[in-house]
């Protein structure tokens, strides 16, 4: 699903974010990527879908160079990737409802469609009893489950969570994180950046480790820490 | 036709456009005063136009024979006239009827039982083909042995359409710093909407929305700031048009005031349009490279 191959990238501003990096993810696998802030998880996030162009090296998300991918076809790009983030990025003047179809509505989907799709995002993430509420009228678990929908409803094959569970607290993070799972296992492809380590800790999923911009290991069932309660080695 | 879609269309542009008001009456205004400004040009500059053509179109040189040529005499000028070919026409008016046409003319304030004699010559009217002409035909006509004098009015005509030409240049600069000045105002004002909206575009980027869908709501929010602006100038010209040039017309009777209004108020709406369209679009086209 996501091939990354000598990546490095460095900002505008000297910025080292990600250095010689090669990641595989495989479709339909759940990956943690871990590692302090700063560490490149988010830039890495950015890469796959389109926000930013590596410096150096190759990116390629379902058969497409995304790196080299011209800019007029980068919405096509993202129209299979769903992307979720910490601060949710919910319109408040639109109601649940509304903030789930206009992610349909603004890659011209026929009305009927966005009726028949809307519902169904809604029910996978249980929140169709309050379609009809604004962002402000929600826990931040329910604004969260929100702007899962709303990165779901495309059907997309690939789902990029960055620090989902940043602003919530530890039930409503059980519960975003049994939903990732949930919807993992449906077949959509699954890659959380956190630093959650019970998070990590428990699901035991596949984690790899950013430090500095570079993978400090990669492990399948791993742990946040490469063995539990351990401190890092350097290889 | 998905009325949905244009529904969610049209209440995105809706919202985009009252959500900064105070900045669109603003665009709307300046669009406003520069089309009420083009429009009054336009009017001015074919009223001038129309009427030099007109006036030109039927000008004539007036001939007038030597004191003592009579009827018979004037008879061999016609031939000599009739047989050069820039000359259109030419009608013997004798003094008698000259004095006659005077008098219906001039009607009651010309008393002639005051005259003891007709002091008009008698005249040829000669229409010349191409008024351009008028000149030279009037020149070598007063060459003629039985001419006096040759007059005609076709100098201040074409100075006239001089000035025409020349305001309708000036005009053509005018008009197009203004339409800037508008095209910036509008342009800030979308990218206030633009900055407004900010949190919107970047979801509809995430989402995989197409550049020109992002931009299309902003593009239409621009056109109509610059329609509704043209269409408040349309308004005020009509106000004008209704109120100020009849009084003209009372004073300047020679002129005829008109103006082909439907034709002049779809080219105005254009010009909003498009000053709309274009300041929008590059506004919005520098937010999204950015």
């Amino acid at each position: 699903m996501i091939k990354l191959r000598g990546v490095s990238l460095t900002y505008p501003n000297g910025t080292r974010a990600l250095d010689d990096v090669d990641l595989e993810i495989e479709k339909g696998s759940f990956v943690f990527l871990v590692g302090h802030s700063g560490t490149g998880k988010s830039s890495l996030l950015k890469l796959m879908y389109r926000e930013e162009v590596p410096t150096h090296g190759e990116v390629q998300v379902d058969g497409i160079r995304v790196d080299t991918l011209r800019r007029g076809r980068v919405p096509k790009l993202r129209r299979n990737i769903g992307v979720v983030f910490q601060d949710f990025k919910l319109l408040s003047h639109k109601t649940v409802w509304e903030n789930v179809a206009f992610a349909l509505q603004v890659t011209g989907t026929r009305t009927r469609d966005v009726m028949r799709m809307v519902p169904r995002a809604l029910d996978l993430v249980g929140l169709s009893h309050k379609s009809r509420m604004f962002p402000s009228e929600l826990s931040g678990g329910e604004q969260q489950r929100a702007a899962i929908a709303r990165a779901l409803v495309g059907n997309p094959k690939l789902l990029l969570c960055d620090e989902p569970t940043g602003n919530l607290d530890p039930s409503n993070t059980t519960e975003i994180m049994e939903l990732l799972q949930r919807i993992n296992l449906k077949g959509t492809t699954v890659v959380v950046a956190t630093h959650n380590q019970a998070v990590v800790d428990r699901m035991r999923r596949r984690v790899v480790r950013l430090e500095h911009g570079r993978i400090l290991h990669d492990d399948e069932r791993g742990y946040y820490f490469r063995g539990l309660g351990q401190t890092a080695v350097l290889p | 036709m998905d009325w949905g879609r244009l529904r969610f269309f049209l209440s995105e542009v809706l919202t985009n456009f009252t959500r900064n008001a105070g900045m669109q009456f603003t665009a709307i205004g300046t669009v406003a005063v520069t089309i009420v400004l083009l429009g009054a040009f336009l009017y001015v500059r074919d009223t001038i136009q129309t009427f030099g053509t007109g006036v030109l179109s039927q000008i004539e040189i007036a001939v007038y024979l030597k004191d003592g040529v009579d009827d018979n005499k004037a008879q061999e000028l016609a031939a000599r006239l009739a047989a050069d070919p820039r000359i259109l026409s030419a009608t013997y008016v004798p003094k008698a009827v000259g004095l006659k046409r005077m008098q219906t003319v001039l009607g009651r304030d010309f008393d002639t039982s005051l005259l003891t004699s007709n002091p008009l010559p008698n005249t040829y009217h000669v229409k010349v083909r191409d008024p351009d002409l008028v000149p030279a035909v009037a020149a070598s006509i007063a060459r003629d042995p039985l001419v006096a004098k040759t007059d005609y009015a076709a100098d201040t005509v074409q100075k006239l359409l001089k000035v025409a030409t020349i305001l309708g240049r000036a005009g053509i600069v005018l008009i197009a710093l203004l339409s800037i000045s508008a095209a910036i105002v509008i342009a800030n004002t979308i990218r206030l909407t633009v900055f407004a909206r900010r949190r919107e575009i970047a979801i509809m980027q995430l989402v995989g929305a197409t550049n020109m869908y992002i931009r299309l709501p902003f593009i239409a929010e621009g056109m109509l700031a610059g329609v509704l602006g043209a269409a408040l100038a349309i308004g005020v010209l009509a106000l004008a048009d209704t109120q100020i040039v009849p009084k003209l017309a009372q004073t300047l009777q020679f002129v005829s005031f008109h103006v082909n209004a439907p034709l002049l108020s779809v080219e105005l709406l254009g010009v909003g349009a498009a000053v709309g369209l274009v300041a929008s679009w590059l506004s919005v086209g520098r937010y999204l490279r950015a």
